[in-house]
């Protein structure tokens, strides 16, 4: 055996080993916390909590999805959509500070949590245009 | 074994680590969205967010659905059902293959383990009063299904979009409101 065949050899029992390692139960997520806040994150100049979580669902149904629970309470809506893939959103509605109410979304599809920051911010530009129409009174 | 052999050897290990990736265009609307959301919604008339919530409940179990979930505050009622997807044609076909395969001499011929068996739909009716029109209320359906075989294995995951069942879905709401309201 060569010298480049050791190599490439070793190389893939790296590789496979590597593959191989105990499955970790990752309760925790893989995202810093901060920074997975900031990308999911938005705020709005309203404080009209229902206008706002009927925005989303709006927002939520021109996507696909279907809602599996709402509660206009604590403001939280969790929907899923079924397509070649199955992706599940949550989004939360909550009142910030005295002028501004934050909403929050976080997806996974499948087995994997959606974490860039380009999906979250296609989500935002479909919210902003249902929160545009519905707080300028547009049914 | 050639070099060539242990250069693809090594680019299948990289891949065998690599993630799924997220779709692009996973949270962006279709072209079709505006088509899709006319399908889906109507204006409906009722002298109350009750009654057109009852009514819609009550259209709901006459369709056979469960109601798993009602926000009453955001007008949204999630409901579900599991019935039969076995289709006689499909199944027909799958035992043909079966027997065209056993006739090859193929091993595992199991073509008909894959035949649709049942299938599980949930559905979201949200009913929302129009802010500009008084007594007036939106109605917007979406549904979806998951196709599962025999062997218990999700086959098909999709968004059903076929403008005839969201019609029909309808006619059966206003049917509902009509008796509601008679009932008041």
């Amino acid at each position: 055996m060569s010298r480049f065949q050791q190599l490439t050899a070793l190389a893939s029992l790296i590789l496979l080993g590597g593959c191989a390692s105990t499955i970790p139960a990752n309760v925790a997520g893989a995202g810093t916390q901060l920074e997975m806040r900031q990308i999911q994150t938005r705020q709005y100049d309203t404080l009209d909590k229902a206008m706002t979580m009927r925005s989303v669902i709006a927002t939520l149904q021109d996507l696909g999805f279907t809602i599996d629970q709402a509660d206009a309470e604590l403001g939280t809506i969790t929907a899923t959509r079924l397509h070649d893939y199955t992706m599940r959103m949550t989004v939360t509605v909550l009142q910030r500070d005295a002028s501004q109410i934050s909403v929050r979304a976080n997806a996974r599809i499948g087995e994997n949590a959606v974490t860039d920051a380009a999906t979250y911010q296609d989500f935002f530009v479909v919210l902003d245009k249902a929160m545009f129409l519905t707080l300028q009174n547009v049914d | 074994m050639n070099r060539a052999v242990y250069i693809l050897l090594l680019v299948a290990g990289l891949g065998a680590c690599a993630t799924t990736s997220i779709p692009e265009s996973a949270l962006r609307l279709p072209e079709s969205t505006l088509d899709i959301r006319s399908i889906q919604t109507r204006t409906m008339q009722a002298s109350s967010e009750i009654v057109i919530l009852s009514a819609a409940i009550a259209v709901l179990q006459d369709m056979e659905f469960n109601i798993d979930r009602i926000e009453k505050p955001l007008g949204v009622i999630t409901a579900s059902k599991v019935n039969d997807a076995d289709s006689k044609s499909e199944k027909t076909n799958l035992i043909f293959l079966d027997i065209l395969c056993a006739m090859g001499g193929g091993g595992g011929c199991d073509a008909t383990s894959t035949a649709s068996d049942e299938q599980q739909i949930t559905l979201t009716m949200v009913v929302l009063p129009r802010l500009a029109h008084a007594g007036e209320y939106s109605v917007r359906i979406t549904i979806q299904r998951v196709i599962f075989d025999k062997m218990d294995r999700a086959k098909v995951l999709e968004r059903i979009d076929d403008a005839g069942t969201y019609q029909t879905i309808f006619d059966n709401l206003r049917k509902s409101l009509f008796l509601q309201e008679g009932d008041t």
